[in-house]
Parts: structure tokens; sequence; C-alpha cells
């Protein structure tokens, strides 16, 4: 019906979202010392004695998170000599004629040359412009993994090719040979069943906290503690280990325990773990949350409405001040402050854990808590205006009865709305909730990009900007296309409306 | 009739200017908002209750001098801790200083930032709302502008503007509004574009009424309950969000007394000293409930549908 509209929608959306993300990166990478990235780093810390290193560390670093560009003398002598000959040894010494031409090649290239302290070599390095950072972030963020992916000089015999197997877990895979991944598509007992490993998005990888770790492992990941079962390797070897076999990995230099359980050079892998992850964390609890609220908020919203004035218009009425009036972290603590004195419900999540339903009572309720409020404000408002409608009017005086009227007529109108925020409820269940999870201490997505700003965690910064404001701008155009399923009359389009 | 009665009437002189004169009630719009507004006796009650509130809150730290950094009784162990007596009316908490002091000294800042960040919101929102509303033309960029700016994380934004102006109540209050105005023009931008194509827009517009006194005089004044609606729930929300900052460590700074750095310190005395805790937080709520009962009632006032 209106895909020409949609599409130019979501056209309009990715530049909002490239828009964002350029404003992001700016503040990210102009607008926050860059030496502040080492506060956290514990390398760096110990460095610091020896100044020469120090410098080295630094500067890589910087070069590593795309910073700069950074160019010691060592490498350009490289080019010119073997590593280790007697010309490379007197070339790299600041007096001498190559270090001299890199000093003058350097210089015309735009790049700042300077000198370590102590051994008086001479480096160069050359800020990169924040959009060229950016084309690089966006240029790496998909990768696709084919069976030419694994570039190793020191096995140039590896076989390159796909063929069907199983895992050893039982499933039936797609098994590569010469790609990143051992098996790109795989089935296997857990949702949804069937896995691929072919495309994957690369938001960067973690530094300083996670270090080495890719983001959206960080948050995809399960925590806590491995859980082992019984496993026959490939190789026959049988052991108690938690290894998931999809994820499979090359590993370029195998050692004598990998030969034990491999039969070739994939031997990375990750582990099955007892607790979600930090989305599924965030995201379980948000679903039961919003649940929750939907099904108290609106019912107790069109009780208010239908007993407008009285008694339970009021009371309602009283909770949404409260809730609206009283800052968020003063009413959870309250709640949980009350709840803890007259049950025997944890105080925090981690008491029990996860796997314990006890442990998510409480998180839960103070999560739904607000929103019950907004939408008990909400379907109140709009139901009492549909009820001052013409359209009610002239039903009643036809003659049918309050819950024909009700049901059939103003529920429906008013419905819409409501609708028209569920995707934007949906996508806040992802991003977490910051102040409960904090109070509660629930390992969500919550207290992330606070952490990760205070920990100078540029990339993971990046990553959940763009995660973030992608989900919710995607959510507000879901939104609209599902009001306009529910109410026909709706049009998104300019044309076909009226404004 | 007969005639007999009819003898009792006399005929009146014709008087040209009672004859000109329309029988209706006199109407003023801002006397009746406030006959409104004052009708109600719990209103009056709550609007008594939020004016001694603010005006304590603005008067009393002048008199107390509560500095965050100076602790005097800090090596004194009997200072600290106390419960709330005649002598130390709230008690004194873990450093020995004076929690009446620190709350009304904490409360003063939030009402200045709050009232402050809201005023710039409003004003700038309102007016660049009620612009883009009525154009259509603006209408197409603007909501891209909009799209940009309200989906920068706030707290990326709080967090690297604490960076790079300091902690204080001048960057707090640069950091509440610089993308808040914003959601406030969207949101009278789509209150505009509901009556901006009523009959008497029209009318008016023909009969060759300039756009601006449209805007000003057609439209606006519709939007003055809506708008103190907004500003009834802004003032808490603005609060809130010092609390919430100052939690994560980025409202005031360490220098400036706040409820929300008090909060999140207090906490942990919770269960061994809970007065610490409670006397903030019950400050914030009954400050921003009454502020936003006030706010609320004007709001209704303000709605001429109230009047009749």
């Amino acid at each position: 019906m209106q895909k020409g509209y949609i599409w130019r929608r979501l056209v309009r959306s990715l530049i909002s979202i490239v828009i964002i993300m350029i404003i992001v990166f700016t503040m990210v990478y102009t607008m926050v010392p860059r030496e502040n990235i080492f506060f956290e780093d514990s390398t760096y810390r110990k460095l610091s004695s020896k100044s020469d290193d120090k410098t080295e560390y630094v500067y890589s670093t910087w070069q590593k998170l795309g910073y700069l560009d950074y160019v010691r003398v060592n490498d350009y002598c490289l080019t010119l000599y073997e590593a280790g000959s007697p010309e490379m040894v007197a070339a790299v010494e600041p007096d001498s004629p190559e270090s001299q031409d890199f000093v003058r090649i350097y210089s015309e290239k735009g790049y700042s040359i300077a000198k370590y302290e102590i051994n008086g070599r001479y480096y160069a390095y050359k800020d990169i412009p924040v959009i060229k950072q950016m084309g690089k972030w966006l240029s790496q963020m998909i990768v696709i993994d084919t069976i030419h992916s694994v570039k190793d000089e020191n096995n140039p015999d590896l076989e390159r090719k796909l063929s069907f197997g199983r895992t050893p877990s039982g499933g039936l895979a797609l098994i590569g040979s010469g790609s990143t991944h051992k098996y790109l598509l795989y089935t296997d007992s857990r949702f949804p069943w069937i896995h691929q490993n072919f495309i994957k998005l690369n938001l960067g990888t973690s530094y300083p906290t996670y270090q080495g770790l890719e983001v959206l492992r960080v948050l995809f990941q399960t925590q806590g503690t491995e859980v082992k079962r019984h496993v026959v390797f490939e190789t026959g070897y049988e052991a108690e280990s938690g290894i998931n076999f999809g994820t499979l990995k090359y590993k370029p230099i195998v050692d004598r325990m990998d030969r034990k359980k491999f039969v070739d050079n994939y031997a990375t892998y990750e582990t099955f773990k007892d607790q979600p992850s930090m989305v599924g964390t965030s995201f379980t609890m948000g679903i039961i949350a919003m649940l929750l609220a939907y099904g108290i908020g609106l019912p107790v919203g069109i009780l208010m409405a239908r007993r407008k004035d009285k008694l339970a218009d009021k009371l309602g009425m009283a909770y949404i001040i409260f809730i609206i009036a009283v800052p968020s972290l003063a009413y959870i603590y309250l709640f949980r402050y009350i709840m803890t004195s007259i049950t025997d419900l944890p105080s925090v999540f981690t008491t029990y854990g996860p796997a314990d339903v006890r442990s998510w009572i409480l998180p839960v309720i103070s999560l739904a808590m607000p929103s019950i409020a907004g939408l008990m404000l909400w379907s109140r408002r709009y139901i009492v205006d549909q009820m001052n409608t013409d359209y009610v009017k002239f039903a009643k005086s036809k003659g049918l009865n309050q819950r024909e009227i009700f049901n059939r007529h103003i529920f429906k109108n008013a419905i819409i709305p409501i609708a028209h925020g569920i995707p934007t409820s949906l996508a806040g269940c992802i991003t977490g909730a910051l102040i409960t999870e904090s109070i509660y201490s629930v390992g969500g997505m919550g207290k992330m990009l606070p952490n990760a700003i205070r920990q100078y965690n540029n990339v993971m910064v990046i990553a959940l900007a763009f995660m973030f404001s992608g989900i919710f701008i995607l959510s507000v155009l879901l939104g609209d296309v599902l009001i306009t399923k529910i109410d026909p009359r709706i049009s998104l389009s300019e044309k076909a409306g009226r404004s | 009739m007969d005639t007999e009665n009819l003898n009792l009437f006399e005929f009146a002189a014709f008087d040209e200017l009672e004859s000109e004169h329309i029988a209706a009630p006199r109407y003023s719009y801002w006397k009746s908002v406030w006959r409104t507004f004052f009708r109600s006796k719990f209103t009056v009650a709550v609007s008594i209750l939020m004016v001694a509130l603010v005006l304590f809150a603005l008067i009393q730290p002048l008199y107390s001098g509560y500095d965050p950094k100076v602790a005097p009784n800090i090596n004194d162990p009997d200072m600290k801790f106390l419960t709330p007596s005649a002598k130390h009316i709230f008690g004194t908490d873990n450093i020995g200083n004076e929690v009446f002091d620190a709350v009304w000294a904490g409360a003063r800042n939030s009402i200045i930032v709050s009232f402050a960040a809201t005023g710039i919101n409003m004003v700038i929102g309102v007016l660049v709302g009620a612009v883009w509303g009525f154009s259509k033309k603006m209408d197409k960029w603007m909501i891209e502008i909009y799209n940009v700016i309200a989906n920068i994380p706030f707290l990326l934004l709080a967090m690297i503007l604490s960076y790079v102006l300091g902690a204080g109540m001048c960057s707090l209050i640069i950091t509440m509004t610089c993308t808040s105005w914003i959601v406030v023009a969207y949101f009278i931008r789509t209150q505009v574009m509901i009556i901006r194509d009523r009959e008497y827009n029209l009318a008016s517009k023909c009969l060759g009424t300039s756009t601006w006194t449209i805007i000003t005089k057609n439209i606006l004044p519709y939007l003055v309950s809506v708008i103190m609606t907004y500003v009834a729930r802004e003032i808490p929300t603005v609060i809130s969000y010092e609390v919430f900052l100052s939690y994560l460590g980025l409202g005031l700074g360490a220098s400036n007394a706040s409820l929300g750095r008090m909060i999140s310190l207090y906490t942990s005395f919770m269960k061994g000293y809970p007065h610490l805790f409670w006397i903030p937080v019950s400050v914030v709520a009954i400050l921003s409930i009454s502020l936003y009962i006030v706010g609320q009632k004007l709001a209704d006032a303000t709605d001429p549908r109230t009047h009749m």
C-alpha cells in the first residue's frame, strides 16, 4: 500500500543514523581528551617508569583505536634494509642519513615529527580526521566469511572448500575450510535452531575494558561460570567441557591440548555459561515488565475513565502524580525497602541469581511502576476524550448499551495512540533500565553506556550509540506502520491525508 | 392584557448609548483564570505550601551559609550521625554536618536548575515549535533535525558536556537545555498543526492577518493550558534528572549542595540511619508534588472551557 512512503522513510532514517553517528564520533574523538583512555589501563600503569616503551605503547594504542597514524623510523628503515642487518642498526640512529630522509618525507606528508625521550630516535604521527575514522568503521561493519578469509602464511596448504557434515553435538552443518568459522551454517537444539556464521556484524573491539573482545560478543555472550557437560571431541577425546561447537574459529598456532581435541586448525571456541547475556537479561526483565505494565496500566486507566471523578479515579491520579513527581531513584528504594521488610524477597538480584524466580520479582515490578503510571494516564486521557465525541452520543441515542459502546467503539479508537507506543517500549527493553538494574545489581545492558563513557571505552560508546539510535528510529517507523494497520483511516504519505 | 394594567406602564425615553450595549456578562480571561484557580481550597492550600517551600529554600541557605566542602565537625565523633532533635532539626550526617542546612541548600539548587532549565526550554521550544508547526516547508527539514537531535544518547551528551564545561550549576543547565528544547518544540508543533487549519484561522488569513499575528494572537493563547500542563510535568522531571545525574556522579559536582548527591550518598546508611535517606527523599517528593499539583491546577484554570 504505502510502500513508496516506507522506503523513502527508511532511506531518510538511515541518513539520520549516519548524521547521528557523525555527531557521536566527533564528540567522542575530539571532545574527550585522548590521554584519558589510559586511566583504566593496567598495562599503561605498569609501563610508567620506562619512558620510551610508554610512548610506544601510547601511540600504538591510539593507532589501534583509530585516533592517528603512527610511523616509527624502524618501520621506514625496514622497507630499505633486512631486519637485523648492520645497515639497519645504523639507519635507525637519529643522525643517520636514512633518519633525516624519514623526517623529510613524513613532514612533507603533513606528519608531526617527534623523538623518543631516551634513545632519541624519530617517530611521526598524523591525526586521522573524524570522517575518515567513521568511514573505516562503517566499511568494517559487515564481515562476510568466505573460504578465502583465512590468510595464514605459515599454513599455505590450508584446503579451501565447503562440505556438508555433522557437528560433534549431532547437528547438520555446512563446514568450511579456509573460512574464519568452521561451521558456517549449523543446526542445534537452541533457539532459533538454525545458526549461521556467514555474515557477522562487527562494531569494533572493546578497549580498555573487556579488552580484546568484540563489542557484540560482550553484550550477547552468556555470563557467569562455565556450564560443563560430557563432550566427545572430533578426535574421540572425551572430557567435561562447556564448549559451544558452533563458535569454532581458526587458530593460527595450535598447541598440544588443542591437538588432543581437534583434528584441524579450528580450535578457538566460546563456552556456554550459566547466566543469560546482558542483552538477554535486560530484555527478559523488560518484556515481563512491559507485559505487566500493559496488563495493569490499560485496565486501570479504562476503569479510571469510566469512574471519572469518583474515588477510583482519584486514587489512580494520586499514584500517577506520585510516580511523575518523585524521582525514580527514591521510589524504587522506597519500594524495595517496604517489600524486603514485609516479604522474604531478596534485595539484590545476585542473592539467588537469574535462575531463581524470586530474584526477578522486585526488579520487574520496580521497572513496571513508571510505565503503569504512564499507560494509566494516557489510556484514561484518550478514553475520556473519546467519550465526549459525537459518535458516542449518537450510539447512545440509538440505544446501544454502555458495554457495546465501550467495546465496539470507544476502545477501538482509544487504543490507536497506545498501540503507536508499543514498538518504542519494546526497544526500551533492549537498551536496559539503568536505575533499576543498578539498584538491584542486575547484570544487564543499562550500566553499559555510562560505564563505557566513564572508562573511555570509545569503541563501546560508539557501538551502543549506533545500536540504540538505530533501534529507536526504526521502532518509531514500526509504530507508524502499526497504526496504519490497525486504523485504515490513517495515511502516512502526504498526498493521501490532509496534513 | 386589559387596559387597566397597561396604564401602569410608562414609555421610556430613547437612550442611544444603552441601545448599543450588548447584554453579555463581562469576561476577562486572566481574572477568570485566577477565579477558577482560587475556587478550590485544596489548590490554595497546596499553593501556599509550594510558595512557602520555595521561599524557604531560597532564603534559608543565605543564613546558614552551608558549603559542602566545609566540614567543621569532621573530627568530632560526637557530632556524627545524630538523630533529629530540637537542636539538630534533621540530625547530622556522616561528616557531622547539619542535614537541615544541607537539604535546603540542595533544594535551592534543584529549584534554580529546574526553573531555569524549564524556562529556557519552554521559551525556545514554544517559539520554534509555533513557527515549525506553521510552515510546511520547514517541517520537512525540522522533522529530520528532530530525529537526529532527539536520538543522541542523553547520557553521552551529559557526560561529555560535564567533561568539557566542568561540573556546576551553569553546565548542568546547559546539559538540560541544549537538546531538550527540541522535544518541547516538537510537542508544540504537533499542537499547532492540530489547530492551524481550523476555520477561524482560515477566516483570519482570508482577512489578511499576517502569519505572525495569527501565531501570537490566534494560536498561542489557545495553547496556554497545554503549555502549562507541560511545564507542570517538566519541572519535576528536571529535578528528577538532577537526582539521576548526581547518582551517576555527573550532576552539580562535589562543590555544590545537591539533593541528588545526598540521596545517592546516604543510600548506604539506609539500614543504620534511615533518617539520612528519608529526609532528602521526602523534601524532593514534597517539593516536586506541590510544584506539579500547582502547575496542573493552573493548567486547568487557564483552559477557558473551565471558566463557565
